[in-house]
């Protein structure tokens, strides 16, 4: 294995396989996607601050198997922040908790390409900081029928004074947040709440929407997936890269970007590539500042 | 073109087991209509219904029954379809290479394609060049959902083609449909080989169009032109459940929001 | 056994017109099983049901609509489908004559029997032609209000008129994107030996349906109560690719 060791302030890092594709169609090393995240690093930071990680590798790069890492490997350096929390079955986990650039390029150098944390940050897991609708297009739909539905979304939340903001999920799809920054706030009045809504969409546009987990049932439909507003669910981390064939990242798009984008009616339009991000980002900063410091109450609950 | 694999399985000739996934090769190419309720524009869907209950019947309570006598049947559940023959169910067993022009096309039923299965690449390549090369093609019998297949494996371009084969007794005799005994007038035979010999090309499968997909589709377009299409009412499924006055409210924003569309 | 002609026609090409009659070559023996309601076994039918009340609808109420977009419709009555509908003709028109073989058998669909309708010398003469010059006709005809696309084959002492798929209903070998593959002489050499010595020569009378008789079997032993066993379905474990050639060369050993 080819080890290189970067300095990062007065840490040394070892890393490896920096020479390695990771997106193999795209000639994407290890080396560029270090490169993307220390670049994109003053963004994707706060984003990722005090949130248990879920770590997606693709050792053998994004077209190859996966797997998922909740629990903080033991290897992990000492300067490594970590925090421990609860599993469903009650048991204690220890996470790593992704709090500074030298923590992102450790994580990066075990190849996780993609970057999963949950909407509540550790200390405080039963209270989310946001809610989220992951818009979800059906066999047959595409990501111009989501940019339709989220559309419908925003109008209905701004009827509810709810401000909202839009990414792209980096594949597929769509995701839009509600900043709630509230410590009152419980994973309960999410879920009901983005369950009514989408239950209230599907009802009117039956033929568009559809609330259900049933493949069959989401045929060229977008599946509005409410049900990822869980305590143990986890979402992809605005700014991560995504494995996909390339390197696409889950980018924020204002409103009115989304719909000019929608409107040239090709789907390729909407989605990002890392180069473009760092582009953007170094314009117009981040566009999902706001959503955590936003402070929003859920009427009508 | 991403094809969905409706089958997967190994492709065996001796002791080589060649992990694939059956692809169709025959799509429909027509023009497809939705039948919708006249009243009022609903699109309707094909249902298995019960009769007696008048309900549909949702797939997980449906069954496969085999008529022994006037509303008796035996059921056959896909278990025990599979296990009549255990080995063919998951494997096509290439029993014998034949010369590919040997089988008759009349023994022709449905065309399909073998894809390889990740790191079947390679012992797939081997077997296509190979039956390129000797201008062979494979005779099988493998079990697919209600039937067992005799199946032919040829290489069309590069891909191996699974067509599956009529057994022998499907085929009917052509005795009674031949002419008796050669008895062609050379003068009549000479002139027509003038003409055939005039007439020959190579086969070009685009060239012949479906005439009538292009007129159905000309008619939908001037008829779209002409008038404006009619509309499914649009009703939910169920009707929402979650706090009152919140699905009132969003109901009414609905309301709102698509009055202004 | 004698097969019934189910039309009539006459081939055109040139100057010439050939009377003659069609027959079914194939007809299809299957065990055949209906769908019925897992608690009562009362037997189910097709129905179209409105998707929004759960309710049948009777064909008089049915109506075809052209989904222009998501829940919008041109409606096409019957009339101007009829409308578009070919005129019936007698004639099989043949266009071209291409090298027997040529054609892809992914585009054939069914094969029928030509018979001759009246004597005509003009049978047999097209007959041999068709042998000796080891070519096939591409016709296009109308049967039944329907167009059709198709080779005028000769086989044997008969004509044949296969049915063909039209070119936007067939997906090209080329469109599967296959990797090109690198293979050894030697792993060539040992799949060609193979392949020629596992060879023989298609006799379809040994292949029998095996399975309609165990399904026989099968249903009897079920409704004379018995119990079945079910067996798990086989798999065989694939060929590492680092493991073909000495596969190969295992089953050469096999075969000798």
């Amino acid at each position: 294995m080819k080890k290189t060791v970067a300095r990062i302030g007065d840490r040394r890092l070892p890393l490896s396989n920096l020479d390695k594709d990771l997106y193999p169609s795209f000639g994407f090393t290890k080396a560029h996607i270090l490169e993307y995240y220390r670049r994109i690093s003053p963004h994707i930071l706060p984003h990722l601050h005090g949130r248990a990680l879920t770590l997606k590798r693709y050792p053998d790069g994004a077209q190859a198997p996966f797997f998922f890492e909740k629990r903080c490997p033991g290897y992990r350096p000492d300067w490594v922040k970590t925090a421990q929390v609860r599993e469903s079955d009650g048991g204690l986990m220890t996470v790593c908790l992704v709090n500074d650039l030298d923590t992102l390029m450790w994580v990066e150098n075990l190849a996780s390409l993609e970057l999963h944390v949950p909407l509540a940050r550790a200390a405080t897991p039963g209270t989310p900081d946001s809610m989220v609708f992951d818009l979800d297009p059906g066999e047959g739909a595409d990501i111009l029928d989501c940019a339709r539905v989220a559309f419908m979304l925003r109008d209905v939340l701004s009827d509810l004074k709810l401000t909202c903001f839009p990414k792209t999920s980096g594949k597929k799809g769509l995701h839009v947040y509600v900043p709630l920054n509230r410590n009152e706030t419980t994973f309960d009045e999410t879920r009901k709440f983005s369950k009514t809504v989408a239950e209230v969409l599907q009802h009117n546009y039956p033929l568009m929407v559809t609330s259900s987990m049933s493949n069959e049932l989401r045929k060229k439909k977008v599946f509005i997936n409410w049900s990822q507003n869980g305590a143990s669910n986890t979402t992809v981390c605005v700014y991560s890269l995504r494995a996909s064939e390339k390197p696409t990242v889950s980018s924020p798009v204002t409103w009115q970007e989304l719909e000019t984008l929608a409107g040239h009616g090709d789907p390729a339009k909407v989605q990002f590539i890392f180069s473009e991000v760092i582009d953007r980002t170094e314009k117009d900063g981040d566009l999902f500042k706001d959503l955590l410091t936003i402070k929003q109450k859920l009427p009508y609950l | 073109m991403a094809l969905q694999s409706i089958w997967t399985g190994t492709i065996s000739f001796s002791l080589v087991a060649i992990p694939v996934q059956l692809v169709k090769a025959v799509l429909p190419g027509r023009v497809s209509f939705r039948m919708l309720h006249a009243k009022d524009y609903s699109p309707l869907s094909r249902e298995m219904f019960c009769p007696d209950e008048e309900k549909i019947v949702p797939s997980d309570e449906i069954v496969r029954g085999f008529e022994i006598g006037p509303e008796k049947y035996i059921v056959v559940t896909d278990e025990e379809l599979e296990s009549l023959s255990p080995e063919r169910s998951r494997s096509i067993e290439i029993v014998d290479f034949i010369d590919s022009d040997d089988v008759d096309p009349v023994y022709y039923d449905r065309p399909y394609y073998l894809v390889p299965s990740k790191s079947g690449e390679k012992a797939y390549g081997l077997l296509v060049e190979v039956m390129r090369r000797t201008n062979k093609a494979g005779i099988a019998k493998f079990v697919f959902g209600e039937r067992e297949y005799l199946v032919l494996v040829r290489v069309t371009s590069g891909a191996l083609c699974l067509v599956t084969l009529h057994y022998s007794d499907e085929i009917l005799s052509d005795t009674g449909v031949a002419t008796e005994k050669e008895g062609a007038v050379s003068e009549e035979k000479d002139r027509m080989v003038k003409t055939i010999r005039d007439m020959k090309a190579a086969f070009k499968p685009e060239k012949y169009t479906n005439e009538r997909k292009r007129k159905i589709v000309s008619l939908l377009g001037k008829k779209a032109k002409k008038q404006a299409p009619v509309e499914a009412p649009v009703i939910g499924e169920e009707t929402p459940e979650g706090p009152g006055d919140l699905v009132a409210v969003l109901q009414e924003s609905m309301r709102k929001l698509k009055a202004t569309k | 056994m004698a097969v019934r002609a189910i039309w009539k026609g006459y081939v055109h090409f040139g100057s010439f017109d050939v009377p003659v009659k069609l027959h079914t070559a194939v007809r299809e023996q299957r065990v055949q099983f209906h769908l019925l309601h897992g608690r009562d076994h009362v037997r189910l039918r097709q129905q179209m049901v409105c998707i929004h009340e759960k309710v049948p609808v009777p064909s008089e109420e049915q109506i075809r609509g052209f989904e222009l977009e998501e829940g919008k419709f041109i409606i096409v009555d019957d009339e101007e489908l009829d409308r578009i509908e070919p005129e019936d003709s007698r004639a099989i028109e043949v266009h071209e004559f291409v090298k027997t073989g040529q054609i892809d058998p992914v585009y054939l669909e069914r094969l029928y029997y030509l018979g001759p309708d009246v004597v005509s010398p003009g049978y047999d003469a097209l007959l041999e032609a068709l042998l000796e010059e080891g070519l096939e006709g591409i016709c296009t005809w109308t049967m039944r209000k329907r167009s059709y696309v198709g080779t005028l084959g000769a086989r044997g002492r008969v004509l044949r008129l296969g049915t063909l798929r039209y070119s936007d209903e067939v997906v090209p070998a080329g469109s599967l994107d296959l990797p090109d593959i690198e293979l050894s002489d030697r792993e060539l050499k040992a799949g060609i030996d193979l392949v020629n010595q596992l060879s023989g020569q298609f006799q379809p009378e040994n292949f029998e349906n095996e399975h309609q008789k165990k399904l026989q079997e099968l249903i009897d032993k079920k409704a004379s109560g018995e119990k079945i066993s079910i067996l798990r379905p086989k798999r065989r474990k694939a060929t590492a690719p680092d493991k073909l050639l000495e596969t190969l060369e295992a089953s050469l050993k096999k075969v000798v």
